[in-house]
């Protein structure tokens, strides 16, 4: 149990700081640095507890992001900015990489190298299992991070109108 | 001053506005609330189309005939998110305090000449960035090591093809090349427990996470147009990136 724990928390401290760097790339105020981090690691920590427990990754995926994307709201005003400079960060470390990375190695393996038909058929399988896994965690990542700030964006217009 | 020059000295200001927001990578719907914002505190309307490469606004005044019309094209588009919060600041405040034209101008100086983080301190972040990829994807300490050093040489590659004006997709293609070749000798030489995640970490760097995030939600709010140039654009990326990883494979025959 602990080492779980630990393991987790470990994953979850990379994924700070892979949002970190990005925010880093991104050009981050300052001032957020602390926010990204912070942000990262939580999103980290709910994507892999839930995979944790048997969750597809996906729908872990979705949850995580969104949770960001909804917690942004109240920081942003307390922080004073916008929530796109502190949410796009921790959002990247959720990308496919992974299957994106098998998706490629299959299609070549598919088209270049590979004669025999039953590993054809196998490899079929791979490039759409991968490609499809990676497609609707894109999708997920970014229906997670839009939605909230689509129903912020009501209530800041809302404010200037008077 | 008459009124038509500060006409269009305020068009040029907007315009320029709403150009720096765009390279910094701000979606459709952020611009059109800043320019609103501006416009207000100057007691104008604005109306404009937007577009990737070029901005077309009517600047004109409720009960006058009066106003004008001006096209600006945007420069290549540098993500800086500093600037969106600095220009977002700005606009709060100066619908809150009146600022005049002048106060406007010498704000947005001010943030344009915001300086970047130093360029080591980006590579270094991006590859500590690359390496907690590979932790993510279950790599081992080796294989971090490995996803660090090809990050490293994978953005160095592409910030100095910066300096010398080669085509972006290009720069790209180079860049995942590159980075893709050093993590695959960790394959060849069979570095720490699962070295194809670094090769698959490696190139992760240059994923368009701002561009496609930014496209689903313009197409979201209906800037259908800005949403697919933007998903274009960061399909082309991935397109580049996928390239550059392939012929990586295709070299060193992994299967």
């Amino acid at each position: 149990m602990l080492t779980t724990l630990l393991n987790l928390l470990e994953v979850a401290v990379w994924s700070g700081i892979a949002a970190l760097g990005f925010g880093i790339l991104f050009n981050i105020p300052r001032s957020t640095i602390f926010t990204v981090f912070m942000l990262g690691f939580a999103a980290g920590f709910i994507k892999f507890t839930l995979i944790h427990f048997h969750i597809h990754i996906v729908l872990a995926t979705f949850i995580a992001v969104f949770v960001i994307g909804i917690i942004c709201m109240p920081i942003a005003h307390k922080i004073h900015h916008p929530p796109v400079v502190f949410c796009i960060p921790p959002a990247i470390p959720m990308i496919p990489g992974y299957f994106a990375y098998e998706t490629v190695l299959s299609v070549m393996n598919f088209l270049f190298m590979e004669d025999n038909s039953t590993k054809r058929a196998d490899l079929i399988d791979a490039i759409f299992t991968n490609g499809f896994t990676m497609f609707f965690i894109l999708i997920s990542i970014t229906i997670g991070i839009s939605l909230p700030m689509l129903l912020l964006r009501k209530s800041s217009v809302k404010k200037l109108g008077d | 001053m008459d009124s038509s020059k500060e006409l269009i000295k305020t068009v040029d200001l907007l315009l320029d506005i709403s150009s720096v927001l765009m390279v910094s990578g701000a979606n459709t719907s952020r611009v059109n609330l800043s320019i609103d914002r501006f416009a207000s505190a100057l007691n104008f309307k604005a109306s404009c189309f937007i577009s990737h490469k070029s901005i077309i606004m009517t600047l004109y005044e409720e009960h006058t005939t009066l106003s004008c019309t001006r096209v600006k094209n945007i420069p290549p588009h540098a993500i800086n998110f500093s600037i969106i919060s600095a220009i977002s600041k700005a606009s709060w405040n100066a619908v809150e305090e009146r600022w005049t034209l002048s106060q406007i101008e010498r704000e947005i100086e001010i943030i344009k000449k915001q300086t970047r983080y130093p360029k080591l301190v980006v590579l270094m972040a991006v590859s500590l960035a690359g390496s907690g990829f590979c932790k993510i994807f279950n790599g081992d300490y080796f294989n971090m090591g490995v996803a660090f050093i090809s990050t490293f040489i994978g953005l160095l590659i592409f910030q100095l093809t910066h300096k010398e004006k080669f085509n972006v997709y290009l720069r790209i293609y180079f860049a995942s090349l590159i980075a893709s070749i050093v993590a695959a000798t960790g394959i060849i030489f069979h570095i720490g427990e699962n070295p194809q995640t670094a090769l698959a970490t490696s190139i992760l760097f240059l994923v368009p996470g701002v561009a496609l995030i930014n496209s689903f939600t313009d197409l979201l709010e209906n800037n259908i147009i800005n949403g697919m140039v933007r998903f274009t654009t960061g399909l082309m990326t991935v397109l580049a990136i996928a390239l550059g990883l392939f012929i990586t494979m295709l070299l060193f025959q992994l299967n």
